[in-house]
């Protein structure tokens, strides 16, 4: 009688083989298709893109409760942190005014709780009471695209007891009373100049602390700096774990630097890398530490 | 039971194992999507933003370029669909009036006096 060696290494390849056409099928063949995507798994630039929409949007309806519940869909670790970055980004790359704006000013409202300056819009949303049964004058909207799709929507308007909203969309009628803010929009004045002397830092710097009337930093505030045959642009918040009002500037020795902040104020002239002096008189260099508050 | 049969149950459990390694376990991950993956909620907010924007800069051909993220359908197509949905889902009645005077004003859009932003 024959009798078979082989074992049982059949199951095993078998089982392998299997494995692999699973792995095949399911990674390249057809893989898990994420079609009901959320904001936060949106490549970076597309994210970008978004909080730049969110930061326009907020400057038409000056609704900070929607505006933050739409950043958190990008569940960013540092929103306020995140916009500020971003804005700087934007100055840089050249994006438009009105982008860099939006983003300042939302991540200044989201940093600092600095009630926003939205002026110079043109908000008719803003500034006007929606009533819970809005007077909304219903028009028929004939769309006609170049594709055969014709849609005609009629508007009618909805009792806002009865709605409905979907996750992505929490729609909060915000109390849109007048906020008290007597110092907003005043330029930021400069309060103090003192030379700092830190011997553990080794470069010399400008160094600025931006506070609101109530004595807040405030995040992304632009600060121009300029020299003999140079300007460069920094921001405010940049650095949290110091404060969120905080920037600084790497002076080059024997350069003479102005310093201003790019809403305008007071200008701080003549800075120059300053030494410090030790007890055994060795030379260091020293920081200006410039503190610019709202009056 | 022959060898060939188990061989086969041997294959079959083990394309059942990577299929749910595959789709379950580990499956293919998008971290890094475009807006026209988004879930048609986030999509109809997306054009609510786009719209929002466009009351603030009155730019119509950036509205048709962000618009153009949420897929290649006309611009139109894309609002329209948001403001069905936001009919369906009772959106606030100014949030209605921001999709259609959007969609009004694409209606007027014309791409070829659009100047390409470089």
């Amino acid at each position: 009688m024959k009798q078979d060696h082989r074992g049982s290494w059949y199951l095993l390849t078998g089982a392998l083989l299997g494995v692999s056409f699973g792995l095949f099928y399911s990674w390249v063949i057809s893989p898990v298709k994420y079609v009901d995507a959320p904001p936060y798994a949106l490549r970076a630039d597309y994210k970008d893109d978004y909080r730049a929409l969110v930061a326009s949007a907020y400057l038409y309806s000056g609704d900070l409760l929607r505006a933050q519940d739409r950043l958190a869909q990008l569940k960013d670790d540092e929103t306020g942190q995140t916009l500020a970055m971003q804005a700087q980004r934007a100055l840089a790359e050249g994006r438009p005014e009105v982008e860099v704006r939006a983003l300042r000013i939302l991540a200044m409202t989201l940093g600092g709780g600095v009630t926003p300056d939205t002026s110079g819009v043109t908000p008719t949303q803003a500034t006007t009471i929606i009533p819970p049964t809005s007077a909304f004058t219903p028009t028929p909207l004939l769309i006609e695209p170049a594709s055969s799709l014709t849609i005609t929507l009629q508007i009618s308007p909805t009792p806002l007891s009865t709605l409905n909203i979907p996750e992505s969309t929490t729609i909060i009628q915000p109390v849109r009373t007048a906020t008290p803010s007597p110092t907003q929009g005043a330029p930021f004045v400069l309060q103090e100049t003192q030379l700092v002397c830190n011997i553990n830092q080794a470069e010399p710097l400008i160094q600025l602390e931006v506070k609101d009337a109530a004595g807040q930093p405030v995040a992304s505030v632009e600060a121009v700096v300029t020299w003999d045959g140079g300007e460069d642009h920094f921001f405010t918040g940049l650095k949290p774990e110091l404060s969120l009002g905080y920037a600084d500037f790497v002076m080059t020795p024997k350069v003479v630097y102005s310093v201003h902040l790019a809403d305008g104020g007071q200008s701080v002239d003549d800075l120059t890398a300053a030494e410090c002096v030790t007890d055994d008189n060795s030379r260091y260099w020293g920081s200006w530490f410039l503190t610019f508050v709202q009056p | 039971m022959s060898r060939w049969t188990k061989f086969l149950i041997a294959v079959i459990l083990g394309t059942a194992a990577g299929l749910f390694y595959g789709w379950v376990v580990n499956p293919v991950e998008y971290v890094d999507i475009a807006p026209e993956s988004l879930r048609v909620d986030y999509k109809s907010d997306y054009v609510l933003m786009v719209a929002e924007s466009y009351q603030v800069d009155h730019d119509l051909g950036l509205a048709v370029r962000r618009l153009a993220l949420l897929g290649s359908s006309a611009p139109a197509d894309i609002v329209a669909n948001a403001l069905s949905y936001a009919l369906q889902h009772e959106y606030a009645s100014q949030d209605l009036s921001l999709l259609q005077s959007l969609g009004e004003a694409l209606l007027t859009w014309n791409p070829n006096q659009e100047i390409p932003t470089p």
